[in-house]
């Protein structure tokens, strides 16, 4: 295998299948890409058997054939090259990485252990891709990262009435999203760590999604994104959600992202942050016994069957559900401190995080 | 790792000379050059063995293990039974169950298992002399020191009465009471931290690890 192309576009594809492959692996070769070269394509996988990256671009190609090449060394070799072309082919067993002067000689790992992949037939529904990753980001929030219940690190992707709907929740906290008019079939959980790598690998205007009995295929003129689904049932979701609220405020979104800006300087996680909500507004109140503490009063538009209602939360919860919430207002709708409460855009909004309040 | 079972005779040469007659044996090489002979008992210790840094010839009917101390395993191989080898891949380490850290895990999580109302100020909270393992206040606001170990003995108790003492120095702390905590607590500990002003108490690390949360979840995850 040889080939040559300009650092930059190399470096491109190298870097965004590079990020499927694991650091830590069992097996030595999936630390390594497959590139793979025909035609006058470069294709390049990386994997780590739950997430797998194709990439592919147009090169001047030398000589065909494949090879696997430990991915950060060939990335970061690429990268670090002299802007201009740069040269990678497989010479005397080893493979040789040129560009303008400097020549990397590195060791390839055998092709042979690389896991051989089933191959997919493209066959999804067309997305808009900005909203698919406004999508991802707004419900991976939501997932676990604890490996001990891999049910909760996952998104639940089904179809809905409206289209695609997609839920996350860490028992702490439930983020549910419908994608409109996107009419994906079937049901299937999916790595909530693999789908934050959707925009940052093959993000694009067109992203095409599928579902399949073991995998989600993910696919754009960037590349193709395929992530294992998880087994297990997803927690029954819908009876979580509140059918009345009695109190509910609304409020402008960045005075209240200021506002948990400088809880923050105070809070840690355990430590909560309480919001009175009364007539005219928020009162958001945190105090650290070794610390000190930190008050201020939020303009709002109060309305609810209390005089008012005291809630706390956790404030890295509550300050990653106001981020992801689109528009200028911030709804939340409460019905007591024990019992969990709705934030949304105010509207009839396609997306709502649910968010259980802490014991004070 | 590789394993093999063998029918073979082995000779040590190095700090003493020694023998194993012809049989049937597992040798064990690891990934960092280790080498060990295992016989069918003998609990978990070799007959015979050579750490790493060493060298390892082999040929078909004989290895011969060697280090710069002069020390020499020779392996006379009469009939090779089974010979497998496999990457074992990164070894995460030993976790202990019931350690300190995990105990002190547990009990930031759950302070009022040691005393109602007491909540979680913070997790090693710094002092001049070293950290306090959980830092808390109580249902009155009062400072509470906790020192968790999982044998309470004096040393236990001593090393708190100085955090103790270093904490009532912060006008923002003060006064500051505390509480030695362990899995069990020896009688002179105890007796020791009442004079201390120190309360002394056991926890059970199972009943810890099964006492019901009370965080509020939206649903079980039990």
């Amino acid at each position: 295998m040889r080939i040559r192309a300009q650092r930059d576009d190399l470096a491109d594809v190298l870097v965004r299948a590079n990020r499927a492959v694991g650091t830590r692996t069992a097996l030595p070769v999936l630390q390594g890409l497959l590139c793979e070269v025909a035609g006058s394509i470069l294709r390049v996988t990386g994997t780590d058997l739950d997430m797998t990256v194709t990439t592919s671009a147009e090169v001047d190609v030398l000589e065909e054939g494949r090879v696997v090449i430990p991915g950060r060394l060939l990335t970061e070799a690429v990268r670090k090259m002299p802007a201009g072309q740069v040269t990678i082919g497989v010479k005397d067993n080893d493979v040789e990485i040129e560009g303008n002067g400097p020549r990397f000689t590195v060791r390839p790992l055998t092709i042979d252990d690389f896991p051989v992949l089933d191959d997919v037939v493209v066959d999804g529904v067309e997305v808009d891709g900005e909203a698919l990753a406004e999508a991802v980001g707004q419900v991976t929030i939501a997932a676990s990262s604890d490996g001990a219940r891999p049910i909760l690190t996952g998104v639940l992707f089904e179809s809905s009435e409206a289209g695609l709907r997609m839920v996350a929740t860490d028992s702490y906290r439930l983020a549910k999203k419908d994608l409109a008019g996107v009419g994906l079939e079937g049901t299937g959980l999916v790595p909530a760590r693999g789908l934050r790598e959707l925009p940052r690998t093959i993000g694009s205007s067109k992203v095409t999604a599928q579902l399949g009995d073991r995998e989600a295929v993910f696919s754009s003129d960037k590349g193709m994104l395929r992530l294992r689904l998880i087994d297990g049932s997803f927690p029954k979701y819908q009876s979580l959600l509140p059918d009345t609220y009695p109190n509910q405020v609304i409020l402008e979104k960045e005075a209240l992202l200021d506002a948990l800006g400088r809880v923050a300087l105070v809070a840690e996680d355990h430590i909560p942050v309480r919001l009175k909500l009364t007539d005219g507004g928020v009162e958001v109140t945190v105090s650290r016994q070794d610390v000190g503490g930190e008050t201020e009063h939020l303009e709002g538009e109060f309305s609810g069957t209390d005089e008012e209602v005291t809630i706390a939360f956790n404030p890295r919860y509550l300050q990653e559900g106001v981020t992801v919430i689109s528009g200028d207002s911030i709804r939340i709708r409460v019905i007591d401190g024990f019992k969990p409460s709705v934030l949304d855009d105010g509207g009839e909004g396609d997306y709502i995080y649910l968010l259980m309040p802490v014991r004070v | 790792m590789r394993l093999v079972i063998a029918r073979c005779t082995v000779d040590y040469s190095g700090r003493l000379d020694a023998h194993l007659p012809e049989a049937v044996r597992l040798i064990m090489v690891k990934a960092d050059g280790t080498l060990a002979i295992h016989s069918d008992g003998n609990a978990s210790k070799p007959l015979n063995w050579m750490v790493s840094p060493n060298v390892l010839e082999t040929s078909d009917d004989r290895w011969v293990v060697s280090n710069k101390k002069g020390e020499r395993l020779t392996i006379t191989l009469h009939e090779i039974i089974q010979d497998v080898t496999h990457n074992l891949g990164d070894d995460p380490g030993l976790v202990k169950d019931g350690v300190e850290d995990h105990l002190q895990a547990l009990l930031a999580d759950k302070p009022w298992i040691l005393e109602e109302g007491l909540t979680l100020i913070r997790r090693e909270f710094p002092t001049d002399i070293g950290p306090v393992d959980l830092l808390c206040a109580d249902a009155n606001g009062v400072t509470v020191a906790v020192e968790v170990k999982r044998r309470g003995d004096i040393d236990g108790v001593e090393q708190l009465a100085r955090y103790i003492e270093r904490l009532d120095n912060d006008s923002r702390l003060a006064p500051v009471r505390g509480i030695l905590t362990a899995q069990s607590i020896a009688p002179q500990a105890i007796v020791l931290a009442e004079a201390r002003g120190i309360e002394a108490v056991e926890i059970d690390y199972d009943g810890l690890k099964e006492a019901e949360d009370t965080e509020l979840r939206l649903f079980s995850i039990r």
